[in-house]
Formats: structure tokens, sequence, C-alpha cells
């Protein structure tokens, strides 16, 4: 396993590689040639106003809406071409943690890490009890392998929907809101643990935030959509400095001119 | 001091990490030895051989033995200190399950606390279906006709079916038993009373449990799960006047007017059997089902069906609305429901059976 991360980390090229992506429900376009790379063991942050297309974009790369056009290379395999099987295959090599935790609220916070590691590890029963302990205790929740996910609050569900994510070690983990709904507290202290995660499993995180103090601390480089366009890719000191009007605006936190037009 | 030093291997990971723990197990920990894991040499470690550690961990503090770790370095001391609190702690043990007594104590409380919900939930209804209406405090007829298109209108096509279809059964197997006296005539008076009095008011009953009943049930446990129904609270606006009682009204009027097409095609379906199989006249088949129809057993059928919705709606109500946890609780409170539902129209069909044949 060491040897296996050590080769995804050295391993060159970006992690997923988006070639222009169109998405359309009906006649509408969501997203419209969106062309990046995410490099590996990096964490990307996909950002934009509400309804730009963000949580579009993520269900594309995790297979979970098919593209109407273009190509999405997940570790150099393009999953636009794929049958129902072989994306089943991809997805166990992804990790997803929903914005509303996705946990089932009927099993314990344990039994939902080990649900994959049970379906998919192929591991030894009595390794599976200590590989949810461990995870857990990485996303700090030593103590609550057997509380059900009603008796949590908000930001423990989010960490135990991490630790399910991560359970089978995937090299790609995406986050859907990891702050949306947190203390600023919790929400930098769910910051921490990202970059903890990144930098001892050396995995890539493909995160969907709008949280400015979080984007700041946390992104090695950003992608910013509008209107299902990309009007930006770089790092954050580069957005920053942006001359785009859309990218200043969403980093100096000014309303727009026509608010209640745009919105409706 | 007894102590037990090991030395962890270059990269700990799956492999490296069962082997070492086997090797434990081997040679074996004696009680109160302190057993030191050496990482001054360990690179690099994954999570597998973390959980290999954590294994490790409790097969030591099993043994009644300690556990340390010494000279980790870089990686391997970042990871070790997230897993810190796995290591030094014993697993967490699964809770134990309450004892019989334990059980039926909490079962006893359940009920109680169940018919006081339940209690409360009447008052609120009856309030704000038959009394709030005439203090002007108002009712939501808009939602009452939805309700009633709902439960009544697309209702129609099964509950003919169902019915039609129980009135052949009906008219086959009498007809195989009357057939024998030559007395086939009197499938015709089977049918009508049988149907005026029980089956069309139960029949339909059951389908419209199955059907609006679940919905019923469904929707407010989706709503209270959602928080929809602590918005209406918020709002101060009572659920019971919101969602209650338009539901109610509607189903009271929507379920006899059912039952009243159940009878009807349920006297249709035994009458095609009368007509075309046993090749009666249909002057004469139709006279002797008018013959046999008395007032006093349709108003049964009809009074059945006006204490069956009554049930059926605050059954599903009242489930709905107690509903806790997330998808799983409305399914089993909707299950519940229907169970309910069922289990009463048959019970309160068995009273009134009792109670026409000894007092009527």
């Amino acid at each position: 396993m060491a040897k296996k991360l050590k080769e995804q980390k050295n391993a060159n090229g970006p992690v997923i590689r988006v070639r222009n992506l169109v998405a359309k429900y009906g006649d509408v376009t969501v997203l419209d040639n969106v062309t990046f790379d995410v490099p590996r063991n990096e964490i990307y942050v996909i950002l934009g106003a509400s309804g730009c297309g963000k949580t579009t974009l993520l269900k594309h790369l995790t297979g979970l809406i098919p593209a109407t056009n273009g190509t999405i290379e997940i570790s150099g395999q393009n999953i636009t071409g794929m049958d129902e099987e072989q994306l089943a295959g991809m997805q166990r090599n992804i990790g997803i943690a929903f914005q509303n935790s996705g946990l089932f609220n009927s099993m314990t916070v344990g039994d939902n890490v080990a649900l994959p590691l049970r379906e998919y590890g192929n591991m030894e029963p009595r390794l599976v009890n200590a590989v949810v302990r461990l995870k857990l205790s990485l996303v700090g929740l030593a103590n609550a392998e057997y509380k059900l996910p009603s008796e949590l609050s908000g930001g423990m569900r989010k960490r135990a929907g991490l630790a399910r994510a991560i359970a089978l070690d995937p090299p790609i983990v995406f986050f859907d809101e990891p702050s949306a709904g947190l203390d600023p507290i919790m929400a930098s202290g769910l910051d921490d643990l990202i970059l903890n995660l990144k930098h001892l499993l050396g995995i890539s995180l493909i995160i969907v935030t709008h949280e400015l103090d979080s984007i700041r601390k946390i992104a090695d480089r950003i992608l910013m959509l509008d209107q299902g366009r990309v009007i930006f890719t770089g790092t954050v000191r580069e957005a920053e400095q942006s001359e785009h009007d859309r990218v200043r605006q969403f980093f100096e936190r000014r309303p727009d001119e026509h608010i209640t037009q745009r919105n409706i | 001091m007894n102590e037990k030093r090991i030395q962890c291997p270059k990269h700990l990971d799956q492999e490296s990490g069962r082997g070492l723990v086997e090797q434990i197990r081997s040679e074996g920990v004696a009680p109160r030895q302190t057993l030191v894991l050496d990482f001054s040499e360990t690179e690099d470690m994954d999570t597998r051989g973390g959980a290999w550690l954590i294994e490790l961990a409790n097969y030591v503090k099993a043994q009644n033995a300690d556990f340390d770790l010494a000279g980790p370095k870089g990686h391997v001391a970042e990871f070790l200190g997230l897993l810190r609190p796995s290591l030094v702690s014993m697993p967490e043990t699964p809770p134990e399950r309450p004892g019989v007594f334990e059980q039926a104590g909490e079962a006893t409380l359940n009920t109680i606390g169940e018919f006081k919900e339940f209690y409360h939930f009447l008052v609120d209804t009856i309030y704000w279906t038959v009394l709030a209406p005439f203090e002007g405090r108002g009712f939501r007829w808009g939602s009452f006709l939805d309700e009633l298109h709902e439960m009544g209108v697309r209702a129609l096509k099964i509950t003919f079916l169902m019915n039609f279809l129980l009135g052949m059964i009906v008219a086959m197997l009498s007809a195989a038993q009357l057939q024998l006296f030559g007395a086939s005539i009197y499938v015709a008076d089977l049918v009508m009373v049988a149907f005026a009095r029980e089956l069309a008011a139960v029949m339909t009953a059951v389908v419209v449990s199955a059907r609006t009943g679940a919905a019923i049930a469904a929707e407010l446990a989706t709503m209270k799960v959602q928080e929809e129904l602590d918005a209406l609270r918020g709002m101060g606006l009572h659920a019971a006047q919101f969602l209650v009682a338009p539901k109610v009204l509607a189903l009271v009027i929507a379920l006899p007017l059912l039952t009243g097409l159940g009878m009807l095609a349920g006297i249709g379906g035994g009458a095609v059997w009368g007509l075309v199989v046993l090749e009666f006249r249909p002057d004469i088949w139709f006279n002797q089902t008018l013959n046999a129809a008395m007032f006093s057993d349709i108003f049964q059928g009809f009074f059945k069906a006006f204490v069956f919705a009554i049930v059926i709606v605050l059954i599903g109500c009242h489930n709905g609305l107690r509903v806790t946890g997330g998808a799983r609780g409305v399914g089993l409170m909707t299950t519940r429901a229907v169970v309910m539902d069922i289990f009463f129209i048959v019970f309160i069909d068995m009273i009134f059976a009792a109670f026409f044949y000894y007092i009527l």
C-alpha cells in the first residue's frame, strides 16, 4: 500500500483532466465548454456564485450524471464512454463526501464507514474494525463509532461522511460544501482536517465551496465558474490580483448591481 | 523495568503490519509488561499499516500489558499523533442490549406516551375540523378540495374494479352451493346483502387504507423529517389545522361515496355472473336484487364507511406525526399505519357485526 501510495504521489500528470465538457438539462446549458486539469496531491477548489454549475460539475466528475459532450479523464481513464460496470469500478477509486453527509441514518457511524470496506475492501473482518477506528480517529471521531448519525452535530456528521469517503483509501476525494452550515470554529477545524488528510494520505481533493476564508486557507488552486463557463483557473493569490471583474467581485464580496434580476 | 522493545518495519503497510502483529502474538506479551514499538527506522506508513497498529494495541491491552511508541519522526509522527486516541484507549464496546424487564418497561412507557400523544392529537383534530370553522378561525377549503380530488376522484377506478371482481367471486362461490338446492336465484339476494352490509365498506376501506392511509403517513412523516412541521409551528400555524383537518373532512366525505360506488360495482359484478353464466333474465335478477335491498343494510354499510374514514385518517396522521429518524423512520411509520388501519377495520367491523347480531 505504501508503495502504491508512493507511486501515486510520484506519478506525473494531472489526476483529473476535463476537456470541452458540456452539460445540458433539456435545452438549458449548465456547463459550457469547461476545460481544466487537477494536479496530483493538491486541493483544487471549484467555486462560483450559487447556481453557476458547481454541483453539476462535481456530479459529472464523479460519474453521477453523464456528460452531454466532452471528455472527463479520472486517473488517466476516460469516464465519459464508460458503461455502468466500468463506472462503478472507477467510483471505487474515488471518495465522495456529500454536503448533507449522506450517512445512512439507520446504521451506526462505524457501520457507515465499514460499509464500503465490507463490500469492496477484500479485507479480513478483524482488520475492518481496526480500519474503521483508524478512519474515525483521523477525522477526530474516535468515540462516535456506536453512535447513530442523528446523535451527531452537523460538523461531526460532515466528518463522519469524510471518514466514509476515505474508507477505501481512494487517491481522489470530492467534498461538496464542507463548511456550509458550520460555525467558524467548526469550519476552521474541518479545514485543518482537510489539509492534514492531503498531507498524510497523499490524496488529491476536489472541493466545491464558496466560503472565502476556507478557500484562502486550504486551496492550492482554484477554478471559478460563472454561468456555466470557466472564468478563472490559478492560485488564490493570482485570483485576488485578477483583472477579471467577476473574479474581483467575488473576492471583494461586492454584491451584484442587478442582484434581483440575476437571482430571478 | 519490564519492557519489551520491538523494531517497526521501514515501511508500515498492510503486509509488514500483519507480519508485526503475528510476530508479537506468537512471542506473546506478559501482563504488566510494556511493549515499546520503536519507530526510529520507520520512514513511511499508510492507513492499513495504521489499522494493524490499532489491532496490535487492542491485543496488548487485552493482555493487561502497556503499549508505547518510541522515536517516530516526520510524517510517521504526524500520522501516529492522529491515531493516538485509538491506540491509547480501549475500543468502545457496543451499547448493551436492554434486558427483558427493561424492554417491557420501555414498551409500556412508549404505549402510555403514545396514548397521551394520540389524545392531544385527537383533541386538536376535533377542534380544528369541527369547532374552529364555526368560531371563524378558518378552514382550508382549497386544501380540502385538493384532498377530496386525490382521495376520492383518483380512487374511483381501483375501488370500482376491486368491488366488481369481488362481486363476481361472491356470486361464483354462492352459486356453486345454492345450485345444489335449485336456489340459484338467491345468489342475487346474497350479493346484495353482502355488499350493502359488509363487503363494499370493508373492501373499499382496505383499498383506501393502502392507498390514502399510507400516503397520509408518508407525507406527514417526510414533512416532519424535513422540518416542515417545525416551520409551520414557527409561523404560529397548527399542523392539525393546516394538514390534518382538510384530510379528515375530505376522507369522511370521500369514503362513504366510494363505498356507495363499491356497492353498485359489487352488485354489478354479481349480476354479470348471474346473467351471463347462470342465464337469468335481467328483469328477474334485478327484481330479486331490489327486493333484497333493505334500508337498514345500506345504512350499515355507509355508517361503517364513515367510521372507517375517521380511523384511516387519524391513524395515518398520528403515525406520520410520530416519526423519528430519517428515511427508515418514514418507511416504518408508513408500514405501521397500513397494518394498524387494516387491523382496526377488521376489528371494528367485527364489533359492528356483533352489535347488529345481538342488538338489532
